[in-house]
């Protein structure tokens, strides 16, 4: 009885620190941040002297979205063509299996080096004037194996009676794939690239060299330097420019992140009939 | 088939194509910029040298304590991270499925977080709370950096243990109850011991990623090239990476080396996810 009444402690004490925890770093961020939140703070540039220490942060919510537009689209593009390559066309079982190979070792890279690759490669080598552009490739390279894991386990849990029954209608293979598959999982591809796209528009690290920069406007083209909110973040708070923005800026990043999160979910159970009647 | 479908279908080949050769590419192309380090300094002297000096007029490369630093602080916030992680995910196993699915839907949300604004918290909190407590001159340090890092693989770590403790309290749960056996002693004497090295094999996966951890882990440490103390700064690979490559001469030896250190980051995680499936295929063969 002794021994179970000190897991039953462990258990309860462990349940009461984590939830501490979870509810205390949302509530911190949520409270402090919203304290900061104005229509200021949203739609105007970082003013004051030293720059950033008044003002607001708009830029930077503008360049965040364009980054994600384009890590996004990129991304997307590319790992629904392999996803569906991978699930439905590759018959040869070692390249499927080299592929998937190089994803899955991908996916393991920190994003730290991700960033060093994405700085030489399209930055010195191919000489993308640092921007929106080249942090936009090395993001989609970030997201690229995250969005096919997702969308290819997706595409080989599709029904196998529906597809079948496609095919024996004399329906060409790339005709179901088109109107029957994607147009049935569409909320879940899309829900995988928006929640990709977050995780990877969230970090600053690959961006770092890539293309972002510490004061910018808006950008205007896709060769921009640009403003990010994980950026701006970490920039306020290393140079110890404004407590207060840094809350405010945080809350932001968090609302962003928050919200993708709940409408991916919202998509992710929206069901297709795909899944319950496996023939 | 008409002709949009082929087009279609070819431009599908064509884009997986392009992926593939990319994804094959950014490994290869890490290696290749590493080799004039690795040529220059020897790959002994580059990891076993603990003198990290490339700017000064003695130059020399070696990342011992980088190396020391990221193993050091991973392990710290395994350490902390693991007996919570266990412990709660003991706890929501005894709560209904519905309140067990909103709280694991909050902890996917504590994963989503960007690693920034945990840095963020961890500077203002825990590195102020060190400062203040235990009269350090700067609480940046190896240990705020493996509370914020434990804080982050929480998430992690909490999902794999419910996972296995689910499974093994849906084989039993029952047979074991009908038998007059209370709850807490089913998951003592059954649960826990026939999932435990599920769990375990687990953490070298929340190793792997706790050392790939850059931003958070770079805003706590301090980040001085010193050997780690658990009350000292250091400095991880990851945060050296993040630090000197934004002032790093193109094609460089420091470049160079700044790819060395990435080489033996991207090495070490292969080690251990192949020690991942290895120890996954022996515990599943020994059931």
């Amino acid at each position: 009885m002794k021994n179970d009444i000190f897991l039953k402690l462990w258990s309860y004490i462990s349940g009461i620190i984590v939830i501490g925890i979870i509810v205390f770093i949302f509530l911190y961020i949520l409270i402090k941040g919203f304290n900061v939140m104005s229509f200021e703070f949203l739609t105007s540039s970082p003013k004051g002297m030293p720059l950033g220490t008044e003002g607001g942060i708009f830029p930077a919510i503008m360049g965040t979205i364009y980054l994600g537009l384009i890590c996004a689209g990129i991304g997307g593009i590319f790992s629904v063509c392999t996803a569906v390559y991978l699930a439905f066309y590759s018959r040869n079982k070692a390249l499927y299996e080299l592929i998937m190979f190089c994803i899955r070792s991908v996916s393991g890279i920190p994003s730290i080096i991700l960033g060093l690759f994405g700085y030489s490669f399209f930055i010195m080598k191919f000489e993308i004037p640092k921007g929106l552009l080249s942090a936009g490739f090395t993001l989609s390279i970030m997201v690229i194996p995250f969005i096919t894991i997702r969308i290819e386990k997706q595409f080989r849990e599709f029904s196998k009676g529906v597809f079948d029954s496609s095919l024996a209608l004399g329906v060409s293979k790339i005709y179901t794939i088109r109107k029957i598959v994607i147009r049935k999982s569409f909320g879940k591809i899309l829900s995988a690239i928006m929640l990709g796209t977050t995780y990877a528009v969230g970090a600053a690290a690959p961006i770092m060299f890539t293309g972002v920069a510490i004061f910018a406007k808006s950008p205007r083209s896709i060769n921009d330097t640009f403003m990010a909110l994980s950026y701006h973040l970490y920039m306020i708070i290393s140079e110890g420019l404004s407590i207060e923005m840094a809350y405010g800026t945080a809350f932001v990043l968090m609302m962003l992140v928050l919200i993708v999160n709940l409408l991916c979910r919202f998509l992710w159970k929206e069901d297709s009939f795909g899944k319950d009647n496996r023939g | 088939m008409n002709y949009k479908d082929k087009v279609i279908e070819s431009i599908i080949k064509i884009l997986t194509l392009v992926t593939s050769v990319i994804v094959f590419f950014v490994i290869i192309f890490i290696v290749v910029e590493s080799i004039p380090i690795f040529k220059e300094v020897g790959i002994k002297d580059f990891i076993f040298q603990s003198e990290w000096n490339p700017i000064g007029k003695n130059k020399s490369y070696g990342i011992l304590p980088m190396i020391l630093g990221s193993i050091y602080v991973s392990l710290l916030s395994i350490l902390i991270a693991f007996p919570l992680g266990l412990g709660f995910s003991i706890f929501l196993c005894f709560l209904n499925s519905r309140i067990r699915r909103i709280i694991v839907s909050f902890i996917d949300m504590l994963a989503g977080i960007p690693s920034v604004i945990f840095g963020f918290l961890g500077l203002i909190i825990i590195v102020k709370m060190f400062e203040k407590n235990l009269h350090m001159a700067s609480g940046e340090s190896v240990l705020a950096g493996g509370i914020l890092l434990s804080i982050i693989i929480l998430p992690f770590i909490i999902t794999n243990c419910l996972e296995s403790l689910l499974e093994g309290k849906g084989i039993y749960e029952d047979a074991s109850l009908s038998l007059g056996v209370s709850k807490w002693f089913t998951i003592r004497k059954i649960v826990l011991p026939c999932s435990m090295k599920a769990v375990f094999i687990s953490l070298i996966l929340a190793f792997s990623r706790a050392m790939g951890e850059t931003m958070a882990v770079m805003m706590v440490i301090g980040n001085a090239p010193l050997m780690p103390k658990l009350l000292s700064k250091t400095e991880t690979i990851p945060s050296l990476i993040a630090l000197e490559m934004g002032s790093v001469e193109y094609k460089s030896l420091h470049y160079s080396a700044l790819y060395g250190a990435g080489v033996i980051l991207l090495i070490m995680l292969f080690i251990c996810n192949v020690l991942f499936y290895v120890l996954k295929n022996i515990a599943r063969k020994g059931e």
